[in-house]
């Protein structure tokens, strides 16, 4: 339903997005993951149209995306509403600028956001999670068939996270499909397919049960201990260690499977003077989309 | 503190290149431009002559008012058409000097000559009444004098001749009638600027048009949609406005109802849908009203409103055309105050309606289905 064909853009010399290539089928949650100025808004963008791409192309349907415009919805980061105009009024707009003038679907639009109690309230007086729920019902006025969202749950809480989540997989169910960027790795283990990107690349893609294997054998240990320089400097520098990656009083450690948990856990008992005893554990997504973004990995 | 909010105040500034170049070039520009055209002097103020005398003493006054380079005279007909060059805006000033002028003259009987001066602009009226003198002066009348041989001693004798000045359209000289068309002019380019000025910046600022870009709507759509709301509340405002100006200020009525109506919404499409490119061009609303600005001072000093085309030197006469503005002012005053013929303003028309697809083309052309 969605396909990028090596898209590129630079931005002066900046090269935003470098030959970006995504198959996405039908009724498919995709997530494309990547850090802050990875180039997934840039992404997004050009799938929808609003930017043009310098090489490769995109289609959508089956279709170029400027003929594919009427089949697909898109909510940008920052949800178009208009802030004068009331929740109502909002709706009906975007579905005029799709043609719809049914309104009886837009009503069950209200009701399946929980909007039909601020049906008249002015969109701007909304509270964010509830402006996220008409962005959302705006680019549903037309029915779509691909469901284009950039970063829809930044900033929400996770109860409403949740029900906006509940409601991708329904969209899903009915057959659409859906493009959403985040940052979020509690989102991410949600998509059904992600890829992740970094600096205009993509770094893995598959399923977040594949992708969770894109560090190969690597193993996480852990331990109880708190906070403590000299230790992250220590293992900054020894071989082996892909990820450190300190959680309140726990430290999580990625490594190399050469790395032997005996020889770890005495380096560490030397520097902390206590004996150290290492839990072992897989890594997570979390811990594979620190380690392939990263600025500077730490070498395997 | 009050440091930091100014350093932070020209930190934003200094982050946008485009407004420091108008903040700063806009002035110069203006600065410059009007430096060279408003000499307050006007210079060949056309004048359109009837001589049937056709003498070497009618030629004495017609080449007295030519030699300062005032007046740039031309012949008609005769004294009607003299009334329809000046009605037409073609003339300012006429002339009308008759058969048995020299004839009279060297009877000594004081012959009469008529010199007629448009009034819709009172300031050029008074400058042109200044400037007749040069009709009367001594270099003009020393050959005049015919000393009657009979008389004894020297007889300081009359003037010997009497010029009759003839205030057409406005021969109150009334300010307002002269001041007030184009003011409603001026309030409509502002309203409609600033308008229509700030609503593409204001989705771009506010997002929303992000969101519309994405539906299937096309460039023409776009542009109309936010091209007619306005051009119907200007129009509306324009008529509130001379409404105002017809109870308050007896404002005069128009020669033609129709003719006032097809320039109000001609006017009111032109400066809308220039305010529309502005909003295409601009990146921010502050830019927007800037531009805004950079068009409505030149509009006001340039177009004939408060100086006399006659007064903008012939290298800067070429902005004045290209200020829709004036061709409003020419045919508003025409409608209201002279009573000119339709065919006498079509050319004004036309210019106005050119501006309205150059605008509307202009906007299509600019405006960009991507962010």
């Amino acid at each position: 339903m969605i396909q990028a064909i090596k898209l590129t853009k630079r931005f002066k010399d900046h090269v935003a997005v470098d030959g970006v290539t995504l198959n996405i089928g039908k009724g498919q949650i995709f997530g494309l993951l990547g850090p802050n100025a990875a180039g997934k808004t840039t992404i997004i963008r050009m799938l929808c149209g609003i930017i043009e791409s310098d090489e490769g192309e995109a289609r959508v349907n089956g279709m170029s995306v400027q003929q594919a415009k009427a089949s697909f919805g898109y909510v940008a980061q920052h949800f178009g509403l208009y802030e004068e105009l009331s929740v109502w009024e909002n709706l009906t707009f975007y579905a005029r600028m799709y043609n719809v003038s049914d309104e009886s679907p837009l009503f069950s639009l209200l009701d399946r956001y929980g909007l039909t109690a601020f049906k008249n309230q002015l969109a701007g007086l909304l509270s964010g999670g509830y402006q996220r729920r008409l962005g959302l019902a705006c680019a549903l006025t037309h029915d779509p068939k691909v469901l284009f969202l950039d970063e829809p749950t930044a900033g929400i809480d996770p109860v409403t996270r949740k029900s906006l989540w509940d409601d991708f997989y329904r969209l899903s169910a009915e057959g659409k499909t859906i493009f959403v960027t985040t940052h979020y790795m509690e989102e991410a283990q949600r998509c059904h397919q992600l890829a992740f990107i970094s600096s205009g690349r993509i770094v893995a893609e598959g399923s977040p049960v594949t992708i969770k294997q894109a560090l190969g054998n690597a193993l996480v240990y852990i331990i109880n201990i708190s906070y403590l320089p000299e230790l992250h400097r220590a293992l900054l520098d020894t071989t082996g260690i892909i990820l450190i990656n300190q959680f309140g009083n726990e430290l999580r450690l990625v490594v190399t499977p050469e790395v032997k948990r005996a020889d770890l856990e005495s380096a560490i008992s030397t520097i902390t003077g206590e004996p150290c005893s290492l839990a072992i554990s897989k890594p997570n997504l979390e811990d594979v989309f620190i380690a392939l973004t990263q600025e500077n990995p730490v070498k395997h | 503190m009050i440091t930091a909010i100014i350093k932070k105040e020209i930190l934003q500034l200094r982050r946008d290149p485009r407004l420091i170049g108008l903040i700063v070039v806009m002035p110069l520009v203006l600065l410059i431009l009007f430096g060279v055209a408003l000499k307050l002097e006007p210079q060949n103020v056309r004048m359109a002559y009837v001589d049937k005398d056709a003498s070497y003493f009618s030629n004495l006054i017609k080449t007295g008012l030519w030699s300062d380079g005032y007046f740039d005279l031309y012949e008609v007909n005769d004294k009607q058409q003299i009334v329809r060059e000046i009605r037409s805006g073609r003339a300012k000033a006429g002339l009308l000097i008759k058969k048995d002028f020299s004839s009279l003259l060297t009877e000594n009987k004081q012959p009469h000559i008529t010199f007629f001066v448009d009034g819709t602009m009172p300031s050029l009226t008074t400058a042109m009444k200044y400037h007749s003198d040069s009709a009367t002066g001594e270099t003009v009348t020393n050959d005049m004098y015919f000393l009657d041989a009979d008389a004894k001693g020297v007889v300081i004798a009359p003037d010997p001749f009497i010029m009759d000045t003839e205030i057409l359209f406005n021969p109150d000289e009334k300010e307002t009638w002269f001041f007030l068309p184009g003011v409603i002019g001026v309030l409509i380019m502002q309203i409609a600027l600033i308008l229509t000025g700030i609503s593409v910046v204001r989705e771009r600022e506010k997002r929303t048009l992000e969101q519309l870009l994405v539906t299937p709507m096309s460039k023409t759509t776009f542009i109309l949609g936010k091209l007619l709301p306005y051009i119907v509340i200007a129009l509306i405002d324009f008529y509130f406005i001379l409404a105002a100006g017809w109870v308050l200020f007896d404002l005069p009525q128009p020669s033609s109802h129709l003719l006032l109506f097809l320039l109000a919404i001609i006017y009111v499409a032109v400066m809308i849908s220039l305010g529309l490119l502005i909003s295409l061009i601009s990146r921010t609303q502050q830019q927007a009203m800037f531009i805004a600005i950079f068009i409505i001072v030149p509009s006001i000093l340039l177009s004939g409103f408060i100086f006399p085309l006659e007064a903008i030197p012939d290298s800067v006469r070429p902005i004045s055309y290209a200020i829709p503005f004036t061709y409003f002012i020419d045919i508003i005053r025409g409608l209201l105050v002279k009573h000119t013929q339709f065919a006498d303003l079509i050319g004004a028309y036309a210019s106005l309606l050119f501006f309205v697809f150059l605008f509307i083309a202009a906007s299509i052309v600019t405006f960009r289905k991507t962010i």
